[in-house]
């Protein structure tokens, strides 16, 4: 039995009379990967920005590895990684200064060789010393995930990674996020994308006004009726 | 990593984004210069000018055109959500702003070594200002600037009308500091030596003190998210 | 609930006319100034109140920093706003007092100076906040700004007071000779002041209060 990695209770998170989230829990194992859809507005990002530390919730917990978010936030962060449609780049540095910034950053023993290590899994290698505004997206979005995984983090968080990438670099971000999973971290991912989202997740969830109105086991339901519960919530909202 | 590598790290990677693009140094420089020739125009033929009024025009200059350069500093950091990913990692808010306020300060500096001599070959036939004066002037004038700038700079960038709205908030502030700027540079253009300007400059110290304490405590709460 | 009428309120509505009549009625004719000089019972008490303003607004914006309750930002926004309103006031007052005397509408005193540059802190403070749609983050931002405005005060008056030197012909209200009559006729206004102050403080408070419960609705209609 694996153990729990990811603990979340009675999430909510209101702005004044609206409110996002409206009482979420979940809980996933180590090595679990949980894709959340949802419609627009659902309180999708708002529910991963909380578990970024981005954002305090109104009230609920949230604990990961064993840490509180709230009492102990630098070592819920310390093993964080994420990854979103914006790239957290720095366009008029090159791939490998960014690398190695953020790898400083995060205390890295050694930057040099974590960022080159890093370049050499995301096959960016060759571009290493071209400034980042010349990447297309698809080379920054693999640029992106390599910057999230600069401090090893066992939990991914990933907000519509999929945005703006064409079907040669969808593929190719999939393979890396199978990687990621098969290496036991914990994922959790938001995306519109239900085809590749689908093939890669152990945990299907379904997000709409801000209530978790369906969380099952991939295993334990069809793609074909997920999609269309899927499209019955959008068509709802 | 502890705060002072933290603030390093980041002031050395703006620096080199700085160097590499130079676009807010050269912005500032030549704005800096644009606006000493208008000021000179604009003064007409009259003859000549009193070393306050040539202290205003100076102050004018520099004050004017590094609101460029502040501007950017922070922006570029929102740019790519940039402040969102430094939040997540183990820097401080705290961190983030000295070594904001840090590059900020540098980047005056090294406007103000172009166009302070621009300024004394344009206007400066009279003028003996005493080196070590002017340059512990300069000094704390930017500091107090840089610090409320880039406390100004956080608030500004998290609307959508950054550009415009810097300077309409941060003019007002450090209306003091022009005040004191100007009469202590008049006083250093007439010929005053350093002690001669301390009661001057003690405020200007205070200023800079007071919105370095004030923007360490508040930046936390202009960058994060709510 | 909407309280029909507000204490203060009625307060101001005695004391504002008591305060008047004093100025006109019982305090003496200044002998070098005549008329005009009256004025400046009513300018320093609303020098005094907007004085007063600009501090609750910085106290406001602390309290919400720390407790992050709407009702600090909604003191702080009327703070900001009537402070305002009695800056501008101080500075026309001003302006009316030295145009017979010194035959200019503006003149670099200390003290206008000072209101001067208070006025344009805190009239950005109000920009600021029309600039942020979000209520958590213009309360944020309102809260920073209102802090780093009130701040820069001691600085303002020492800045203030030297420019002073530089222009010689300056209203030296401190020269005035105060007679027990001027002061007790100073006092009253200054006491009818911040009473109109805080009248017009809960008013607007009020005001935000509705306003924000009539969004929250909206909000939740629309959804």
């Amino acid at each position: 039995m694996a153990e729990t990695f990811l603990h979340i209770e009675g999430l909510r998170k209101s702005y004044g009379g609206l409110e996002a989230l409206k009482g979420v829990s979940l809980t996933l194992e180590k090595g679990d990967f949980l894709c959340l859809f949802g419609p627009n507005g659902a309180g999708k990002s708002t529910l991963l920005k909380i578990l970024a530390t981005l954002l305090t919730p109104s009230a609920g917990t949230v604990r990961a590895a064993g840490f509180d978010l709230e009492e102990h936030p630098e070592a819920f962060r310390a093993q964080l990684g994420l990854v979103s449609h914006q790239s957290f780049l720095y366009d008029d540095l090159s791939a490998r200064e960014n690398l190695e910034f953020y790898a400083a950053l995060y205390g890295v023993a050694d930057s040099r060789a974590r960022a080159g290590e890093l370049l050499e899994r995301v096959e960016l290698a060759h571009r290493a010393h071209s400034p980042v505004r010349e990447f297309s997206r698809g080379m920054q979005q693999r640029l992106t995930i390599a910057r999230a995984l600069v401090n090893d983090p066992s939990l991914l968080l990933l907000d519509e990674p999929y945005t703006g990438l064409d079907e040669h670099a969808a593929g190719r971000l999939s393979r890396q996020l199978h990687l990621l999973h098969e290496a036991q971290r914990t994922i959790v991912m938001v995306t519109h994308n239900l085809r590749q989202g689908l093939e890669l997740a152990t945990t299907v969830g379904i997000l709409a006004q801000g209530k978790l109105v369906f969380l099952k086991q991939r295993d334990q339901i069809a793609p074909e009726a997920f999609e269309q519960l899927y499209i019955d919530h959008l068509e709802a909202a | 990593m502890n705060l002072g590598q933290q603030i390093m790290l980041l002031y050395r990677k703006d620096l080199r984004v700085e160097v590499r693009k130079k676009e807010s140094l050269i912005a500032m420089a030549f704005f800096g210069a644009l606006i000493m020739v208008i000021l000179n125009l604009a003064a007409g033929r009259s003859g000549r000018i009193e070393a306050e009024q040539l202290a205003g025009i100076l102050w004018v200059a520099i004050l004017f055109s590094s609101v460029l350069g502040l501007g950017r500093v922070f922006a570029r950091e929102k740019e790519n959500g940039c402040v969102a990913a430094l939040l997540v990692s183990p820097l401080s808010p705290e961190a983030l702003f000295t070594a904001k306020a840090l590059v900020n300060f540098t980047l005056m500096c090294c406007s103000e070594l172009v166009l302070v001599p621009v300024f004394l070959a344009l206007f400066g036939g009279r003028l003996e200002p005493d080196p070590l004066a002017l340059t512990v002037l300069l000094g704390l004038v930017n500091l107090g600037f840089s610090a409320a700038g880039t406390l100004l700079s956080a608030l500004a960038a998290g609307t959508r009308r950054n550009e415009v709205l810097l300077p309409i908030l941060l003019y007002p502030l450090c209306l003091p500091l022009v005040i004191l700027a100007v009469k202590a540079t008049g006083a250093v253009f007439g010929g005053s030596a350093l002690f001669e300007i301390l009661d001057q400059l003690e405020p200007m110290a205070a200023f800079g003190l007071i919105y370095a304490v004030a923007g360490y405590l508040l930046f936390a709460h202009a960058v994060r998210e709510v | 609930m909407l309280k029909r009428y507000d204490p203060f309120a009625l307060l101001a509505l005695f004391a504002l006319p008591a305060a008047a009549a004093m100025v006109f009625f019982y305090a003496p004719l200044e002998e070098t100034m005549g008329l005009v000089q009256k004025i400046f019972y009513f300018h320093l008490g609303l020098a005094a109140a907007a004085f007063l303003s600009f501090f609750v607004a910085c106290i406001a914006g602390v309290f919400y920093l720390v407790r992050r309750q709407r009702v600090w930002d909604e003191r702080g926004a009327a703070a900001i706003e009537v402070g305002v309103l009695f800056t501008t006031l101080v500075l026309l007052t001003g302006s009316i007092w030295g145009r017979p005397i010194w035959n200019t509408w503006w003149t670099w005193d200390p003290r206008l100076t000072t209101s001067l540059i208070l006025w344009f802190i805190f009239t950005a403070c109000l920009i600021l906040r029309g600039a942020v749609e979000q209520e958590a983050k213009r309360a944020v931002f309102s809260a920073v700004m209102a802090i780093a405005g009130f701040i820069d005060v001691p600085v303002v008056f020492l800045s203030a007071r030297l420019w002073r030197s530089i222009h010689p012909t300056v209203i030296r209200s401190e020269g005035i000779a105060l007679e027990p009559a001027m002061l007790a006729t100073l006092a009253a206004c200054v006491a009818a002041m911040l009473i109109l102050w805080a009248a017009l403080f809960r008013l607007r408070c009020g005001m935000q209060r509705q306003e924000n419960t009539l969004l929250d609705l909206q909000q939740q209609l629309s959804r």
